[in-house]
């Protein structure tokens, strides 16, 4: 294993990795020109969906370490936001924007109702901020049902129908592909490395001059607009929305697992994490269909015990540990000083 | 001479206790002051409340004129004022040159220099700045896996990255071993006296104290008990009271080599 590591992060090990992800990049342009079904880029452009979330999670999460129970409430509010300008009905505006603006329009709103809304939770930290999301996840869903005349409410609403699987399988590869590019370079520049030390004590961060609140704030923001972009783009294809599976905890605990699968606080992490969850559930659904949440339960139980770095964290050094999410409450314990030898 | 640092009457509450209550301190340029106190006297909440991380309930902290009383420790930070802590805070996932790069000044760090790598100036000011504090072999290593004594050492660093033009050092000795800390005095003494950085140095080794600082502040239960050179602290029977308390007392009568090998306060 030891051996593997390090030809995994050495020069030859990093040629192979190059030409890996070149192969698959390759495979995933290919695919849909060779002749995939329409069910097949459905489930991939579903796949795609879920591992943005988990990057987009994994930016406040394994970066900055503001760990987000709620982060699927910025993609309800993109699907909802787009849902509500493109939708015709009566009980909407009925105004029947197209979809480029109408799915741009409902990200930005999740990116500014995220800053506006980080700016107060993020004053938390460790397990306070993580149920202050929670909260504002099941809060904003039931505005959502409750506002009837703007929503539909509990019946949801209904959007024009426009199934070209293949456009939005293109489209969502270009955004994950963009979105993993971003990540990588934003982990190399100033920014990324003092969200890392944000992450790592957030006091001293700021005492040695980084204004903690403002960055975090402004990732978490991003976060919040790129997760609402993939949710409009969702609404769109799914061509309904309603409260319960626009807003699903769902996503935020998949987006969790990928994450903590892959690397919590890795580039790709989240990505190879969310694509082996998401072919592992479906393996588990096919054999053992009672019991495969349970499977999947148990499998990250043994992820957290056993490979607590998870499977990218293995072999890159950036990555954190799962048992220290929530490393607030360790620093005292960590830092004794140690003992004083007698003079 | 004006001050570089200068609080007036500076008042901390938790609640029903007053943890420092109405202290002026001043720290010239280039001066080095210490600061020493029984266990519980005020110390680090002082220090909290120049370095902008407790707000203040009375007085007043200006520093190079400018008054930063109501402002938030990244921006203290930014005016040159940096500061080392009790219980480390270092970054410890990331490599010990990782840390350094991370603390250089952030004043002027536009939009664009955050988007940006640290430059080749700044690592090469990093990489300078290990070697002077005896972390060269390190640099890599991810700080985690450093020594208590090691730590402390490159807390410093990081505080001497940004330039500061005062440090405020808590307890840059706990934890140290005795020949790491003649290497952390000259250290420390060659920055104060190449660069005139002044320091104001938290510490219960009184000796530390005595052979590095001009003049030094006591406090005791909040208040400023006393400030002088370091002969007339020694000398003082109310600072030998309330710090050495009747050990001191013994001591002194013991043909008077009060501190004589860095005795820590308490019992």
């Amino acid at each position: 294993m030891r051996a593997l590591t390090q030809w995994l992060a050495g020069g030859r090990g990093l040629a192979a990795t190059r030409v890996a992800v070149a192969a698959v990049l390759a495979w995933l342009i290919v695919l849909p020109l060779v002749g995939a079904t329409d069910s097949t880029m459905f489930t991939m452009t579903l796949m795609f969906t879920s591992v943005a979330v988990a990057i987009n999670w994994n930016l406040t999460g394994g970066f900055t370490g503001y760990v987000d129970f709620g982060h699927a409430v910025w993609f309800g509010l993109g699907a909802y936001v787009t849902a509500i300008l493109m939708s015709l009905q009566a009980n909407s505006l009925g105004i029947g924007w197209p979809p480029v603006p109408a799915i741009v329009v409902g990200a930005v709103v999740a990116g500014a109702l995220a800053g506006l809304i980080g700016r107060a939770t993020m004053r938390l930290r460790g397990p306070y901020f993580s149920i202050a999301m929670l909260g504002t996840f099941v809060a904003v869903r039931e505005i959502v049902r409750t506002w009837g005349g703007l929503t539909g409410g509990g019946v949801g609403l209904t959007l024009p129908p426009y199934l070209n699987r293949q456009l939005f399988y293109y489209v969502e590869l270009v955004l994950v592909v963009g979105l993993v590019a971003l990540t990588w370079w934003l982990r190399r520049t100033r920014f990324g490395a003092a969200l890392v030390a944000i992450r790592e004590d957030e006091l001293g961060a700021q005492m040695r001059g980084i204004s903690t609140t403002r960055l975090k704030v402004a990732v978490f923001s991003f976060a919040g607009a790129s997760t609402g972009l993939f949710g409009g783009l969702w609404a769109y294809q799914n061509t309904f929305v309603d409260p319960d599976i626009a807003f699903t905890e769902v996503r935020t605990i998949d987006a969790i697992m990928g994450t903590l699968l892959g690397g919590l606080g890795t580039v790709a992490g989240p990505v190879v994490g969310s694509v082996v969850l998401y072919w592992l559930r479906e393996v588990l659904w096919a054999n053992l269909l009672d019991y495969h949440l349970v499977a999947q339960g148990v499998l990250l139980i043994m992820v957290v015990l056993l490979m607590p770095r998870g499977i990218v964290g293995a072999f890159d050094r950036r990555g954190v540990s799962a048992r220290r999410l929530w490393r607030f409450r360790r620093r005292q314990a960590d830092d004794q000083p140690e003992k004083v030898t007698a003079p | 001479m004006t001050a570089l640092l200068e609080a007036v009457g500076v008042v901390k509450r938790f609640g029903g206790l007053t943890a420092v209550d109405g202290v002026d301190i001043e720290v010239a340029p280039g001066e080095m002051v210490g600061l020493i106190g029984p266990n519980g006297s005020g110390k680090t909440t002082l220090f909290d409340c120049l370095s902008g991380i407790q707000s203040i309930d009375g007085g007043s902290v200006s520093f190079d004129g400018v008054d930063i009383t109501r402002r938030r420790p990244h921006q203290v930070a930014r005016l040159g004022m940096a500061r080392t802590f009790q219980l480390i805070r270092i970054y410890r996932d990331l490599t010990v040159l990782e840390n350094m790069e991370l603390s250089t000044q952030w004043a002027g760090v536009g939009l664009r220099d955050l988007f940006r790598r640290a430059d080749a100036a700044t690592r090469r000011k990093g990489e300078d700045l290990l070697e002077f504090l005896m972390l060269g072999p390190m640099r890599d290593e991810p700080a985690g896996t450093l020594s208590g004594g090691q730590r402390r050492l490159l807390e410093i660093g990081m505080a001497l990255m940004s330039d500061p033009r005062l440090v405020l050092l808590d307890e840059a000795t706990a934890g140290v071993n005795p020949s790491l800390v003649e290497d952390i005095k000259d250290r420390l003494r060659a920055v104060n006296s190449g660069k005139g950085v002044a320091f104001l140095l938290v510490e219960h080794n009184v000796q530390f104290v005595a052979d590095l600082c001009e003049r030094v502040v006591v406090l005791d239960a909040g208040s400023k008990l006393a400030d002088g050179t370091p002969g007339q602290i020694m000398d003082d029977p109310a600072v030998i009271e309330a710090y050495f308390g009747a050990a001191g007392r013994a001591r002194q009568t013991n043909a008077g080599d009060a501190g004589g090998n860095g005795t820590g306060a308490g019992p």
